[in-house]
């Protein structure tokens, strides 16, 4: 079995470790003061939210000056007397072999429940006469448990790495795994999770171990994973109500917004509505909110808002008199959705080689679009060439070349052409 | 690509349009030039012409005395506020006291840009002679017509495209059958420039060129089937016909607006349909076309169409 992508590509090295600059720094230079003698703040205690690299900080730094670390998990030691059996540790500065300690005390939170009573107090016991640096980490700093031992201690604030370097981390991960990520979909896991980076990494596990490319398209059922069940029996409801109020309530039992449910009701509708002609109503009654979305964007008056859901919903309910409710239809998600982004790249792309046609070929970039693209892409997919020399007359970049080539091996091919 | 290596740098290696050519060339010998509108449909050397003229009157260096304006990139007034006036304002240094400027694609110019236009043509005649390109003259407003020479481009005859690709397939060393003249010509009509593409295109595949190459080429090329969406609509099968769109749309990124262009044009052709229905159904493909230029969602509002289809489909298979 794989192990976790979590541990196996846990940096080795503060080098590798994205985010909290000026609190690395900070630790640091505390740690460095060691040097001249004991400081007057004998712990450090860092803190913030989960998985964004308090411990594998700590770790990382300890690797990269040859400290001994000395790690327990605060949580393993609960009372009084186990942690004392830890102050001997931190009663030296240095090891037998000559290498400096680091002591590190992890999750201390786990040390505020009532069994724990004492534990605090044993720690700060500790901090007060180590002779060696002492790292503490808590999640939460202010926790009123902890208030006594926060006077002792040096505080450092980690936060929440942001989402390109959450997404550049990713990048990283799934070079090392040998896999192909699209941009979008790194983006995608890393906004999800928030600055997260352990739950952006098992996110990343889970979609793409075993794979060689990640697409958009792979990632965006994470968002409607957990709301798979309530976004079906929505449709249902939309589908097979009798009564406009039974279909409208749908809107408020969706835990999607308007735009999204929207595009839900319109891929399944064809696959449950199975009369024609009670597709052909509920297709133009979803036509009819879509044209009251496009007033709103012109008026911008959201009022009409009301407009859309109802001829979306109950719109679509009524128009069903003859089709009978269907058994089991799977879901479908939104094709719409799962193009998006790439038709986006892809129209910026398109108008991109538009430009270029346009300084070589006295054509318009918007004309050169139409007379030109169809015919460029039957020769990049077909002679890689002649594709190679046309690359180079039109000066086009690599994404151009892809785009025309429509695989990334033919798009190889073509620059390896010349 | 073929187009611009064949494309003609002189009048006389112009491809017919011999009325026209005359003409211009009597300009170049004459070293004056009025303004001018070429207009004629896409493909027929009108970009050529005004390329070659420029040539013929200044010699090899004659891109110093002439800018080309593309409206359809730059349609606004600004640029002939901005661009334009800057440029026919400056004189230069050559033995012709006037330089050339190209305004490409003028029909897409807006029509405020157009009257911004009607100042600077007369105050600048001296130093500035225009070339008006576009496919519809019409779209041109009258005042400026009147400032200028009318030269009207028609559709290349099959002689002389026919010659020209064949002059084309022997300088690249292709293999062009007689079929695939015939099929190129089908398709591309009298525009060159398409029929040109077409070829390399064709080329490309690497065998000889017949009439099947070509036909796989445009269909690769040209996924517009906007027949087979109708048919696969017509028939009941909306799924089916949703994803025709999609592909469309999506994969091939043509724009709705062309969609239901052809979908009118195909409506009028199709035999199975009764006269009265393609009234009918004119009247929803009107009606969404109107949607679509007051900025609805381009998929749902053809699907919505599609839908329009089926209906038809089950009424003119009831009524028998
Ligand atoms: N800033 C980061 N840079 C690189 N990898 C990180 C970072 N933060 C977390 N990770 C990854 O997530 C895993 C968990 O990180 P770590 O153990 O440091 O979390 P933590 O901040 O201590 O969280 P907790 O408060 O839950 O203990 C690491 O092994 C590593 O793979
Ligand atoms: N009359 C012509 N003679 C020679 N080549 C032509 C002629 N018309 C079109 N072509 C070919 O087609 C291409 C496009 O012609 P162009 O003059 O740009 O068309 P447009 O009339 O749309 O401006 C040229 O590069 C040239 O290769
Ligand atoms: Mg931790
Ligand atoms: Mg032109």
């Amino acid at each position: 079995m794989y192990a976790s992508w979590t541990v196996r590509h846990k940096p080795k090295t503060l080098g590798e470790i994205i985010g909290n600059p000026q609190a690395i720094a900070d630790l640091v230079s505390w740690l460095r003061s060691w040097e001249q003698g004991i400081p007057k703040k004998r712990a450090a205690l860092l803190y913030g939210p989960p998985g964004i690299g308090k411990t594998v900080t700590v770790e990382a730094l300890a690797s990269d000056w040859s400290l001994e670390l000395v790690e327990k998990n605060a949580s393993d030691y609960r009372t009084e007397e186990a942690v004392r059996t830890f102050a001997g540790l931190a009663s030296q500065y240095g090891t037998l072999f000559g290498k400096k300690r680091l002591v590190l005390f992890d999750e201390l939170d786990g040390l505020t429940g009532r069994e724990d009573r004492g534990g605090v107090g044993a720690i700060i016991k500790v901090v007060k006469q180590a002779r060696c640096p002492i790292v503490l980490i808590a999640n939460n700093a202010y926790n009123p448990r902890l208030s006594s031992l926060r006077f002792y201690c040096l505080l450092i604030q980690f936060k929440k790495p942001n989402v390109r370097s959450v997404a550049k981390r990713l990048r990283q991960i799934c070079q090392r795994e040998g896999i192909e990520p699209e941009e979008e979909a790194l983006k995608f896991i890393a906004q999800r999770s928030q600055g997260d980076v352990r739950s952006a990494i098992n996110d990343l596990q889970a979609l793409a171990q075993g794979k060689q490319q990640l697409t958009y398209e792979d990632v965006s059922w994470l968002a409607y994973r957990d709301r798979k069940d309530a976004i079906f029996n929505v449709l249902r409801l939309i589908f097979y109500s009798k009564s406009c109020d039974a279909a409208k309530s749908a809107v408020d039992m969706a835990d999607v917004d308007h735009n999204m449910l929207f595009e839900w009701i319109y891929e399944n509708m064809p696959y449950h509505l199975r009369d024609l002609e009670d597709l052909a109503r509920a297709m133009e009654s979803l036509a009819t909110a879509d044209l009251y979305r496009s007033r709103i964007r012109q008026t911008r008056n959201w009022k009409l808002t009301r407009y859309v859901v109802d001829f979306m919903t109950a719109g679509v309910a009524v128009a069903r008199e003859k089709t009978e409710p269907a058994g089991f239809v799977p879901l479908r998600f939104p094709e719409r959705i799962k193009t998006l982004s790439r038709t986006k790249k892809e129209r910026q792309t398109k108008s991109k080689i538009g430009w270029k046609i346009k300084r070589r070929c006295h054509i318009s970039a918007a004309e050169a679009i139409t007379e030109f693209l169809p015919y460029l892409r039957v020769i990049f997919e077909n002679n890689a060439g002649m594709a190679s020399g046309i690359a180079k007359w039109l000066e086009l970049d690599d994404a151009m070349v892809e785009y025309l080539a429509g695989t990334k091996k033919q798009a190889k091919a073509i620059v390896k052409a010349d | 690509m073929w187009v611009e290596k064949y494309r003609p740098r002189s009048l006389k290696s112009m491809v017919n349009q011999k009325d026209i050519v005359e003409r211009l060339k009597s300009f170049a010998e004459a070293r004056n030039i009025p303004h001018c509108i070429f207009a004629g449909p896409p493909g027929t050397g009108k970009t050529t012409a005004a390329l070659c003229l420029a040539h013929d009157l200044y010699g090899e260096a004659y891109r110093e005395h002439l800018m080309e304006l593309n409206a359809s990139d730059e349609r606004g007034i600004n640029v002939v506020r901005q661009t334009v006036k800057t440029f026919a304002r400056v004189r230069t240094l050559g033995e012709i006291p006037f330089k050339i400027l190209i305004l490409d694609e003028a029909d897409n110019m807006t029509s405020d840009a157009q009257q911004a236009l009607r100042r600077t043509m007369e105050r600048f005649t001296g130093t500035c002679r225009l070339i008006l390109i576009a496919n519809y003259s019409g779209k041109i407003i009258e005042p400026i017509q009147s400032r200028c020479a009318p030269f009207r481009f028609t559709y290349l005859p099959r002689e002389d495209q026919d010659a020209y690709l064949r002059h084309i397939s022997e300088s690249e060393k292709v293999q062009l059958e007689a079929e695939g003249l015939n099929a190129i010509y089908e398709v591309c009509g009298g525009d060159l420039r398409r029929a040109i593409n077409t070829l390399q295109a064709a080329a490309s595949l690497g065998k000889p060129i017949s009439n099947e190459i070509v036909y796989s080429v445009i269909g690769r090329a040209n996924p517009l089937d906007v027949r087979e969406m109708i048919q696969l609509a017509m028939n009941g099968n909306f799924i089916g016909a949703r994803d025709k769109l999609r592909e469309m749309i999506v994969k091939y990124g043509v724009a709705g607006s062309d969609i239901i262009r052809q979908i009118h044009r195909e409506l009028f052709r199709m035999r199975d349909i009764p006269e009265l229905w393609k009234v009918k159904l004119a009247d929803a493909v009107g009606e969404i076309d109107y949607r679509l230029i007051s900025g609805a969602d381009e998929e749902v509002q053809l699907s919505a169409l599609l839908a329009r289809f089926i209906e038809a489909g089950i009424t003119m298979r009831r009524s028998g």
